[in-house]
C-alpha cells in the first residue's frame, strides 16, 4: 500500500519543483505510472489468502477496484484540466494539480483503511480539496452556492455518523473492520439500534445521493470545473456506497424495518430523477442527474445485503464511475468550443466532429447499460437481487431502465443530429489530448468486460 | 428590437428555460432611442415582398397583442392603435412605380386600393390634386400606435419569461480568432467570448461570458459592430467591410390647424416626400420630410432646426393642402433613423466572419413597425438555423460583400 501512497505524496514536491514547461506532462506521466503500479493491487484479490504487512492499511475486494479507479482518474483529471487552466498563472496551475493529488491521496487512504474512525476522518477530509476545486476554479457565480450546498449537506450527515461511530467504540472498544465482524453487536431489535443505523447511514445516503437528499449534486457537478466533475461523479459518490457496504457488513444488523424508508426513497428516486433528466435543458445538468438514478439502484441493492446485491453494487459503481466521468469530459469538449451548456445551441455535432461522435455513441451506449458492458452486468445483477427481495420492485427498476435509455438517447440525438447551428462557422478540431482522455476512459471498460471478476467484490459466486 | 428578439427567443424555445437571454441597455429611459421618438406608423405599402409580409404579421401581432404579450395579473396593454391608411401620392413619373408596388403588395395579401385624381378629390376635398397622377391607399392593417406601449409590453413580457435585463454600456468584446486558408486569400474568423459591460456611473467593467451576441443597437450598431472587429481590417479584404448603419437625424413637427383636414385625414405622403398625419382629435397634425443627402443635419444632438420647417416643409404642405397655409407650429422633436447607407433596408442575419454576432438593425425608419416580425425571424434563425415563416435571406449581411442592394423604393 505504501508503495502507492508515498509516490502520490511525493508528487506534490514534484509539482512545485519541476520546470514550468514540463509541468503538465511530468505530473501526467508520473500519475499514470502510479496508476499502473496500483493495478498490481488486483493480484491478492485472486488468491484465497491475503497477507498484509500493515494492520491499518489493507484492502479487500470491495475497496481494490475503487482504489484503482481513483488512481486511474488522476491522470485523466490532469489531462482534462489542461485546457481551461492554460490562461492561469503558473502558481495557480501548480496549486490546482496539488489539490488533485491531495484528493487522490486522501481517497486511496479512505478506501484502504481498516479503522472506521480513520475512514470517517478521511471521508470528511476529501471534502476540503473538492470544495477548493469547485469554488475556486468553477465557472459561474453560482459555484459559491454550490460549494455551500455540497459542504453542508455532507457535514449535516456526518455529525450523526461520528456520534454513531463513537457509541459503537464505547460498546466494542475497537473499530477495526477486521475484528468487528466477529464481535456480536446490534443483535437486539431495539429503537436505539434503529436510531444508530439511521445515524450511521445518513452521511452515506447523502453522499450517494439518495433521492430526497440529492439537491447538492446537480449544483456541485454543474458548477465544478471538469476535473471536479469527473472526480465527484466517479469516486466521491462511490464513497457513500463503499461506506454503506462497510457498515452493513461489519455490524450484523438484525431488524429490517429501518431499511424501508431508504429503500423506498432509493427506488422512487430512480424513476423521478430519470424523468427529471428528460426535462433538462442544460447538458451538464442532465449528465449530473443521471448518477442519482444509478446510485439509487446501488443504494437499494446494498440495503438488501445479499451476495448478488453486493456484487452488482460494486460492479455498477465502477462502471458508472467510468461512464459518468466520460460523459462529463465529452460535455466539456463541447463547452470549451461553444461557451454554452444549452442543449439547443449544440446540435448536429456529428457533422463537425465525427470522431467525437463515436465517443458520444459509446458513452451513451454504456450509460444505457447496453450488453455486454459492465454497466449491464451491474444493473442486471442488482435488478435480479431486488426482484428476489420483493417481486414488485421489477416494475420500478424496469421502468427506470426504460427511462434511462430514453433520456440517454435524447441527449445523444440532440447533440449529434438536428439543425446545424448558425453561430458555429468554424470549430477547432478535436485535440489528440481529448481523444486520449476518451480512450483512457473506454479502455478499462472494454478490458473489464473481458474479466469482470476483478470488480465483482468479495462475495461473488 | 432587442426586447422583441428576447421575447421571441423565449417564446420559441423548445423547453422552458432552455436559453439564458440578457438584454443590455445603455439608457433605460430611452431618451435618444429611435423607438420612442418614432412617429409610430405602420404601413403595408412597401415595394419588397418581405417588407410587406413583415408589416402584415406585425399588424396581426398588434391587433392580438394581449394574447401575445399579456402578463398574468398585470393590466392589459393598450397599444392605442389608430387605424387609418397611408395615402401615397404619385406624380406622372412615379405613377408606374406606384402601380407596380401596389401589384406586389396585393400579391402578398395586403389590401391596397388605387385612386385616380377625381376619386381623390371626392374622398378628400381638402386635398389639392395638382400634379398627382395616381394615389394608393391602404385599406387595412395600417395606422399608427404608441411606440412606448409596444416597447414596454415587450420588455414586461420578456422579463416575466425570464430574460435578464442589464443596465450598462457595452464597451468592448473579447474575441478569439482562427485563421483559415482558402485558395483566394486568408480569412480570419473570430468568435466573441466575452462582452464587457460598463456599469452606469462607474468605472467598473463586467465581462459577461456569452455564446451569441445580437446587435440590436439601432443607430449605434455600426459602432458596436466595430468593437467586434467588423470593418476594421486590411483593405480589400472581407474584414474591411463595415456595417453601413449610421444615425441620421430626422425632425418631426406638430402643428395646429383648426380648419384642417379633420378626423378622416390619413397619413399622406406627398410626391415630394413630405408626410403628415392627424395627431389626436384637437386639430393637431404632425409631419416631416427626409432631407436630401446634402442637407443632412448634424447628428451630435437632438436639437430641432425650425427653419427647416419654414423653408422646406411648409411650402410643400401649403401646396398640397391649401388650408395649411395658416398653421401654428406647436412643438417639434428630433430622432435618429438607424440609416442603412447601402440600401436603406434591414440588416438581419449573422456576420460571415464574426461567427456569433447577429445583426438586426438598419431598418432606416421602419424598424418599429417591423419589430415583431423581425424579432421572430431572428429567433427562428438562432434556434432553428433557418427562417421558417418569412424568408429574410435578402437582408443578410452578405449583400454588402457581394454588392447587391435590396432596394426599397417606398422610403419616407
Amino acid at each position: 500500500m505504501l508503495k502507492i501512497i508515498i509516490p502520490t505524496i511525493m508528487l506534490i514536491p514534484t509539482t512545485t519543483m519541476c520546470k514550468p514547461t514540463q509541468l503538465w506532462y511530468t505530473t501526467l506521466i508520473h500519475s499514470m505510472l502510479i496508476s499502473l503500479l496500483s493495478l498490481q493491487l488486483f493480484y491478492p484479490s485472486l488468491q484465497p489468502i491475503m497477507n498484509f504487512s500493515n494492520h491499518n492499511l489493507q484492502q479487500n475486494q470491495t475497496s481494490t477496484p475503487l482504489i484503482i479507479l481513483s488512481c486511474w482518474l488522476t491522470p485523466l483529471m490532469i489531462l482534462a484540466s489542461q485546457n481551461h487552466l492554460s490562461t492561469e498563472p503558473l502558481s495557480r496551475k501548480r496549486t490546482f494539480i496539488i489539490t488533485t493529488i491531495i484528493l487522490q491521496m486522501l481517497l486511496i487512504m479512505t478506501f484502504s483503511t481498516t479503522d472506521l474512525i480513520m475512514f470517517f476522518v478521511l471521508f470528511e477530509a476529501t471534502l476540503i480539496p473538492t470544495l477548493m476545486m469547485i469554488t475556486r476554479w468553477g465557472n459561474q457565480m453560482e459555484r459559491l452556492n454550490a460549494g455551500t450546498y455540497f459542504l453542508f449537506y455532507t457535514l449535516m450527515g456526518s455529525l450523526p455518523l461520528l456520534v454513531a461511530l463513537l457509541s459503537l467504540y464505547s460498546n466494542t472498544n475497537s473499530l477495526s473492520i477486521l475484528t468487528m465482524q466477529l464481535s456480536p453487536t446490534m443483535l437486539k431489535n431495539t429503537w436505539t439500534n434503529s436510531m444508530w443505523l439511521l445515524a450511521a447511514l445518513t452521511a452515506f445516503m447523502i453522499k450517494m445521493p439518495l433521492y430526497g437528499l440529492h439537491l447538492w449534486l446537480p449544483k456541485a457537478h454543474v458548477e465544478a470545473p471538469i476535473a471536479g466533475s469527473m472526480i465527484l461523479a466517479a469516486i466521491l459518490l462511490k464513497l457513500g456506497g463503499y461506506g454503506i457496504i462497510r457498515i452493513m457488513s461489519t455490524t450484523n444488523f438484525l431488524s429490517k424495518t429501518p431499511y424501508y424508508p431508504f429503500m423506498i426513497l432509493a427506488l422512487w428516486g430512480i424513476i423521478m430523477t430519470s424523468l427529471i433528466c428528460l426535462r433538462q435543458t442544460d447538458l451538464k445538468s442532465l449528465i449530473a442527474y443521471s448518477p442519482v438514478s444509478h446510485m439509487g439502484l446501488v443504494t437499494a441493492a446494498t440495503l438488501t445485503q445479499t451476495e448478488w446485491a453486493y456484487t452488482g453494487a460494486i460492479t455498477l459503481m465502477i462502471a458508472h464511475g467510468l461512464t459518468s466521468s466520460l460523459l462529463f469530459c465529452l460535455a466539456n469538449t463541447k463547452l470549451r468550443r461553444i461557451h454554452s451548456r444549452t442543449l439547443l445551441l449544440t446540435q448536429n455535432m456529428q457533422l463537425l466532429l465525427p470522431l467525437m461522435g463515436t465517443w458520444w455513441l459509446l458513452a451513451s451506449l454504456t450509460n444505457m447499460a447496453l450488453p455486454p458492458t459492465i454497466n449491464l452486468m451491474g444493473e442486471l445483477t442488482i435488478i435480479t437481487s431486488l426482484f428476489n427481495w420483493s417481486n414488485t420492485t421489477i416494475i420500478i427498476t424496469g421502468l427506470g431502465t426504460l427511462i434511462t435509455a430514453t433520456y440517454t438517447l435524447h441527449m445523444f440525438s440532440s447533440t449529434q443530429w438536428g439543425e446545424l447551428p448558425q453561430h458555429i462557422k468554424i470549430m477547432t478540431p478535436s485535440h489528440t489530448r481529448e481523444h486520449l482522455i476518451m480512450t483512457l476512459h473506454i479502455l478499462p471498460m472494454m478490458l473489464l468486460m473481458m474479466k469482470p471478476e476483478l470488480i465483482w467484490g468479495p462475495l461473488y459466486c | 428590437m432587442g426586447w422583441s428578439v428576447a421575447y421571441w427567443l423565449k417564446c420559441l424555445e423548445t423547453r422552458k428555460g432552455a436559453l439564458q437571454v440578457a438584454v443590455i441597455e445603455k439608457d433605460p429611459t430611452y431618451s435618444k432611442a429611435s423607438t420612442v421618438l418614432s412617429v409610430g406608423g405602420i404601413r403595408q405599402q412597401f415595394s419588397l415582398p418581405e417588407n410587406v409580409q413583415m408589416s402584415l404579421y406585425s399588424a396581426f401581432f398588434l391587433r392580438t397583442i394581449n394574447e401575445h404579450l399579456g402578463v398574468v395579473n398585470e393590466p392589459p396593454i393598450d397599444i392605442q392603435f389608430n387605424p387609418l391608411g397611408y395615402l401615397f401620392l404619385a406624380s406622372e413619373d412615379g405613377a408606374a412605380i406606384l402601380e407596380e408596388n401596389v401589384h406586389v403588395q396585393r400579391d402578398q395579401g395586403a389590401k391596397v386600393s388605387l385612386l385616380s385624381p377625381t376619386q381623390l378629390k371626392k374622398k378628400y376635398p381638402w386635398l389639392n390634386t395638382d400634379g398627382v397622377a395616381v394615389a394608393s391607399y391602404g385599406l387595412e392593417n395600417e395606422g399608427w400606435f404608441d411606440p412606448w406601449a409596444l416597447l414596454h409590453a415587450f420588455k414586461r413580457k420578456a422579463i416575466s419569461m425570464g430574460v435578464y435585463s442589464c443596465h450598462g454600456e457595452v464597451t468592448s468584446f473579447t474575441t478569439s480568432s482562427t485563421e483559415l486558408l482558402t485558395p483566394e486569400r486568408e480569412l480570419t474568423l473570430s468568435r466573441i467570448n466575452y462582452v464587457h459591460v460598463q456599469m452606469p456611473n462607474s468605472l467598473e467593467n463586467q465581462p459577461v461570458e456569452c455564446s451569441l451576441v445580437v446587435n440590436a443597437a439601432g443607430c449605434w450598431s455600426g459602432k458596436l459592430a466595430e468593437m467586434a472587429g467588423v470593418g476594421i481590417g486590411s483593405p480589400n479584404t472581407q474584414d474591411e467591410i463595415k456595417l453601413p448603419v449610421e444615425p441620421r437625424k430626422r425632425y418631426v413637427y406638430v402643428w395646429h390647424c383648426p380648419d384642417g383636414p379633420g378626423l378622416a385625414c390619413p397619413t399622406v405622403i406627398d410626391t415630394t416626400g413630405t408626410y403628415f398625419r392627424r395627431e389626436g382629435i384637437g386639430g393637431n397634425y404632425l409631419g416631416g420630410l427626409s432631407p436630401t443627402e446634402e442637407e443632412e443635419p448634424d447628428i451630435q444632438d437632438l436639437k430641432v432646426d425650425h427653419s427647416f420647417f419654414q423653408e422646406k416643409i411648409w411650402p410643400k404642405l401649403a401646396h398640397r393642402v391649401p388650408v395649411f397655409e395658416s398653421l401654428k407650429v406647436r412643438s417639434a422633436w428630433a430622432g435618429y433613423y438607424d440609416y442603412n447607407t447601402f440600401d436603406q433596408n434591414a440588416v438581419l442575419g449573422s456576420h460571415p466572419l464574426v461567427e456569433n454576432m447577429f445583426f438586426i438593425t438598419g431598418f432606416s425608419g421602419h424598424g418599429l413597425q417591423h419589430s415583431p416580425a423581425a424579432g421572430r425571424a431572428m429567433a427562428e434563425l438562432i434556434l432553428e438555423g433557418k427562417f421558417k415563416t418569412i424568408c429574410m435571406e435578402k437582408f443578410s449581411f452578405n449583400r454588402f460583400i457581394t454588392g447587391e442592394p435590396a432596394l426599397e423604393r417606398n422610403i419616407i
